[in-house]
């Protein structure tokens, strides 16, 4: 929880010596250093957050009301013609559909197994530490070599993945080019790479949990299945909430892993030659950086921001229900 | 109560929970199978990988799959440096002294701000404080159309200042470190160096500083990681020729897809210097996470 | 400098000649005789050009040539394989104002667009080039000027009229006639080449007739524009009309009854699977205009050597690509740039760069040069390629294109290929193109 709270009031500085010139000098120049160093302290955050952060995010909104292009030169004002042309884009749609699917694959395994990881490592035993460090190692692996290292595990013809699939007797999966199985398959790469890391998270709020519930649980005949939805999840619940909102916040904007994934279009932004796992995040790249569109591109950037507000917000809302309900 | 649950630093510390029930906490066979499984699962791809740099193009396509390295990955490492479509090393050099001015940065401004917001008195902390917790809530990414039009007004694109100043410092490392800083220095110490005539900066420098440094440590390392990584700006902003090495890998992934094994001796000369850093520093890390310097 | 002076007398040979004699004085300094002939008594600055191009323009030797020839100039090459991933790293470089090569290659398709900014590119005819006219085809020469003729903003490459590559191996396989004349008459129309396809994957089921839609829609659609209205997806006017075009819809069908047919691999020209399936039996056939020959010796290397072949066209007519070289005004050495685009497109410049990669010269001094016209390639079975491009380069018609015709064709394809992996329905086909592209040409 976020303490806000003032911090305790710090003793007043010691009175200066009433006769002293020098000393009183010190002390007004003591007294400025009081005032004016917290603000030149926290002054360099702000800085560059005005001109890198908060600037470009409402230069966006004016350029959405352009058709604005670099390469040919054109700016022109169109009003909200390009929102207007968003809300009946069907690419748009597409990819908002694209990026929710594989948001979906990967949240919901990828939360579930943290959380059955995060119970398993709460045990005592031994190399705690090693099974730990573990998990997370995928997590310094750069994203684009994840992605490589993937798609090529994915490959159809030369893949593992197929390979395996066929030692079991399942006919070989075109991952690119079937809209399910594309999804499927960036979702692993993005469950791979988060699932260690959600369970440390999930482990630290476990260990907080007074253990003194689980022993009269168990003194009750609980069984641990039991143990775990009833007091471990209801436990967990806001540190569920934090990890589904920051897990909104970059599925909302994955890009990575499907750009590199595409590798069977000309264009990288493509995904797929019928779009089957663009992403937002590609189309607007794809419209602003590719096709020369800023204008719309800049509209597209603000309709995902919106989007990701209202979903954050409705999973806050949805998961406060649910633990609330019991 | 906030979104926004940061455990306390330091809350694990302490006394160890007393166990009253042997047995409910021990581990079971079952959990070390589990383990190892995920252990197994999460370590594959990687070793995979490596296999693949150490071997020839021949052996990829084989069944079954090579599962041991072979010994190429001289060889294989000598045809990326000379690929001259990568600008490999040109990459690397460009990733570590952009990753390293980041880092160093962002964790002397957080601090400075962090210890201020913990331990200062100001007018309108709180308010500031909120706004800083908001903006770790805006997804930056959304930004990049004017930010990019933003450096080709300044004449930055294709400069690596492009992809250091807008991170000079973030909200994250400021909001982190002011948690860290308000349970972390003792109220008293920052007093009697005060006492002593100590300007403000001088207690930051001399008393807060070594006290925030394992916090500073993990930010660091994070932050270092995270730039290292990053994908998409750079590949906004800079050009093919003057890459970081995330774009080195994304030069050759444009050209030479098929040529795996050069392929993935440029994902593991990219990762290797974070595998390393990892294994040090593991322990830290993983202490980083679990008490929350991550949450962001 | 002295080489362009000189370009109507000297041959190929001359002109390397002449590099290798620069070689052997370069390590004297300046050879009075031949810098006297330059006018320029201080002693150069030294200078790097860089040039952007994509694909294989066959330009290494003519760098070294040029190289020796003036001293003080380095020249660096920036090379991406592919036209898709060239164009948007030049509209980034044209649009900030930096970061371009001093000489940038404006292929056919984005030429258009960087004609309607004309003023970010320097005037060709500022350096002397307009005494150049006689040393390109009319069409090729008038494509790189404004439209008001005030300025020329590139200097011709090559053209790409076009051929038909194929597997002499697979078609033995297959009991079909192996020598290229023979082959070329298996198919004068594109109703022959399907045929002749279905009769070649009834022997040889797993291997497929053509790659993919992208080589065969380009081919065509300019094949059938440079046939009839002299343009495509755009009028003149740079009115879309990709729907009412006839020619296109043509194109278009024909591509498609390839996809529908399973006979391509459906893949696009130039990615990686692309190039990994040249190294493999994955296709029969594809339609190459003559730069494309570069392409295939390097990808299919070692695995393809001796198992290629070149044969007419279906429809005996057409080009599709080709380039021009322009001096974009960011540069900071317009004059050297300059003075290197004029080496590398002329007569000999172009001999030079048809023998290394096989582009086709536009100049047709070069085209007449018994290097170009005799020529013979070794990696393609010794198809005499001069013989068969000249032939074809001789009565090619120029195709207007729009500035968003690149847009418009990577849209185009991608529902082909689509077809081709079960994912658009062949006869929903044309209404989503119709879709797509007049989204594209947005």
């Amino acid at each position: 929880m976020v303490d806000l709270r003032p911090v305790r009031p710090d003793a007043e500085p010691a009175a200066p010596p009433p006769d002293h010139r020098h000393a009183k000098r010190r002390s007004r120049l003591a007294r400025l250093d009081m005032k004016l160093s917290p603000y030149l302290f926290i002054s360099p955050f702000y800085v560059v957050f005005l001109i890198f952060g908060a600037f470009p995010l409402v230069f966006t909104l004016w350029v959405s009301l352009y058709n604005w292009g670099l390469a040919s030169g054109t700016r022109e004002f169109v009003g909200l013609e390009n929102f207007r042309f968003l809300v009946s884009d069907a690419d748009f749609w597409h990819s908002v559909v694209n990026t929710f699917g594989i948001f979906f694959l990967s949240t919901v395994p990828q939360l579930l197994i943290a959380l059955l990881i995060a119970n398993t490592l709460s045990r005592r035993m031994r190399a705690a530490t090693m099974f730990r460090i573990g998990m997370v190692v995928p997590l310094v692996t750069s994203t684009a070599a994840v992605a490589i290292v993937f798609t090529q595990l994915f490959d159809r013809d030369f893949g593992m993945i197929n390979w395996l699939l066929d030692l079991v007797g399942v006919n070989p999966i075109d991952w690119q080019v079937s809209r399910g199985w594309s999804w499927v398959a960036l979702a692993t790469m993005v469950n791979w790479r988060w699932t260690g890391y959600n369970a440390l998270i999930y482990l630290a709020a476990m260990q907080a949990i007074p253990k003194d519930l689980y022993e009269a649980a168990a003194i009750d005949g609980a069984s641990r299945i039991k143990q775990f939805w009833r007091i471990t999840v209801p436990m967990l619940q806001p540190t569920i909430i934090f990890t589904v909102i920051i897990s909104t916040i970059g599925g909302m904007q994955l890009f990575v892993e499907p750009v590199l994934f595409g590798t069977g279009t000309p264009n990288r932004m493509d995904g797929g030659a019928v779009h089957q796992f663009q992403t937002v995040t590609m189309y607007m790249f794809d419209n602003a950086f590719i096709h020369d569109r800023y204008g719309y591109g800049a509209t597209i950037a603000w309709a995902v921001f919106v989007l990701i507000i209202i979903f954050s917000l409705l999973n806050f809302l949805a998961i406060r229900r649910a633990g609330g309900a019991k | 109560m906030t979104t926004i649950s940061l455990p306390a630093w330091g809350r694990r510390n302490g006394k160890r929970p007393q166990y009253r029930l042997r047995g409910l906490w021990d581990a079971s066979p079952l959990t070390y199978v589990t383990l190892i499984f995920a252990l197994v699962l999460s370590i594959a791809p990687i070793y995979w990988m490596i296999v693949v740099a150490t071997r020839t193009n021949e052996v990829v396509g084989d069944v079954p799959p090579p599962v041991t390295p072979g010994g190429n990955l001289g060889s294989n490492i000598g045809r990326l440096f000379d690929n001259p479509d990568a600008y490999f090393a040109k990459g690397l050099v460009n990733s570590a002294v952009v990753a390293s001015s980041v880092t160093i940065s962002t964790v002397f401004f957080a601090s400075l701000a962090g210890f201020a917001f913990a331990k200062l008195r100001f007018r309108g902390k709180n308010a500031l404080l909120l706004t800083i917790i908001a903006t770790m809530m805006i997804p930056t990414q959304m930004g990049i159309i004017p930010l990019y039009m933003t450096m080709v007004k300044l004449g930055w694109q294709s400069h690596m200042q492009a992809v250091i100043v807008p991170f000079l410092v973030t909200g994250f490392g400021v909001f982190m470190m002011r948690q860290y800083a308000a349970q972390a220095v003792p109220d008293e110490l920052i007093e009697a160096a005060r006492v002593d005539g100590c300007s403000t900066f001088r207690i930051y420098w001399s008393v807060v500083l070594p006290a925030l440094r394992p916090a500073a440590g993990v930010l660091g390392l994070f932050t270092f990681m995270q730039t290292w990584n990053d994908f998409m700006w750079p590949l906004a902003v800079l050009n093919p020729e003057n890459p970081t090495v995330q774009l080195s890998i994304n030069n050759l992934a444009n050209a030479y897809f098929k040529d795996y094994t050069l392929m993935f001796a440029g994902t593991t000369v990219a990762v290797l210097p974070l595998l390393v850093v990892f294994i040090v520093f593991g322990r830290q890390i993983i202490g980083g996470i679990m008490e929350g310097a991550l949450k962001a | 400098m002295r080489l362009t002076r000189r370009r109507g007398s000297l041959s190929a040979v001359a002109a390397t000649l002449a590099g290798v004699l620069a070689l052997a004085t370069a390590c004297g300094g300046n050879d009075d005789s031949k810098s006297g002939a330059s006018g320029a008594p201080a002693p150069p600055e030294k200078v790097t050009l860089t040039v952007d191009t994509f694909g294989e323009f066959g330009y290494d030797q003519l760098y070294k040539q040029y190289m020796a020839a003036h001293p003080n100039v380095t020249v660096k090459q920036r090379k991406v394989s592919t036209l898709d991933d060239y164009r948007p790293r030049l509209q980034q470089w044209m649009a900030t104002g930096s970061g371009a090569g001093d000489v940038v290659a404006l292929e056919e398709g984005i030429l258009p667009l960087y004609m309607q900014q004309a003023s970010k590119f320097v005037n060709l005819f500022d350096y002397g080039a307009r005494s150049l006219q006689s040393n390109f085809l009319p069409w090729k020469w008038q494509m790189g000027m404004t439209p008001n003729g005030q300025q020329l903003v590139g200097l011709g490459t090559d053209i790409g009229p076009l051929g038909l590559c194929y597997r002499t191996d697979l078609f033995k396989k297959a009991g079909l006639p192996t020598a290229r004349d023979e082959v070329s008459k298996l198919w004068p129309t594109w109703d022959a080449f399907f045929t002749t396809g279905q009769k070649f994957m009834a022997k040889v089921p797993k291997t497929k007739w053509l790659d993919g839609p992208t080589a065969i829609l380009r081919t065509t659609v300019l094949q059938n524009a440079g046939a009839g209205p002299g343009y495509s997806f755009f009028d003149k006017n740079n009115n879309l009309v990709f729907e009412t075009n006839p020619t296109v819809k043509q194109a278009f069908d024909t591509t498609l009854k390839f996809e529908q047919a399973k006979m391509t691999s459906d893949m696009a020209i130039f990615t990686p699977p692309w190039q990994t399936a040249l190294k493999r039996d994955t296709f029969a056939t594809l339609p190459c205009p003559s730069w494309m020959l570069g392409g295939i010796e390097q990808f299919s290397g070692s695995f393809g050597k001796g198992k290629w072949d070149v044969a007419a066209v279906p429809g005996n007519s057409g080009y599709w690509g080709g380039s021009w070289l322009a001096v974009p005004k960011q540069s900071k050495h317009p004059k050297e740039a300059a003075e290197l685009a004029k080496f590398l497109t002329s007569p000999q410049g172009q001999v030079g760069a048809f023998k290394d990669k096989n582009t086709f010269p536009s100049s047709p001094q070069a085209e007449q040069d018994p290097a170009v016209s005799g020529a013979k390639s070794a990696y393609f079975n010794d198809a005499p390629t001069g013989q068969i491009f000249g032939t074809m380069a001789a009565q090619v018609k120029p195709v207007y294109l729009g500035p968003k015709h690149e847009d418009v064709r990577a849209a185009a394809e991608n529902v082909l290929i689509a077809v081709g992996q079960g994912k658009v329905k062949p006869n929903e086909a044309w209404s989503k193109a119709v879709e797509a592209v007049k989204k594209a040409a947005r």
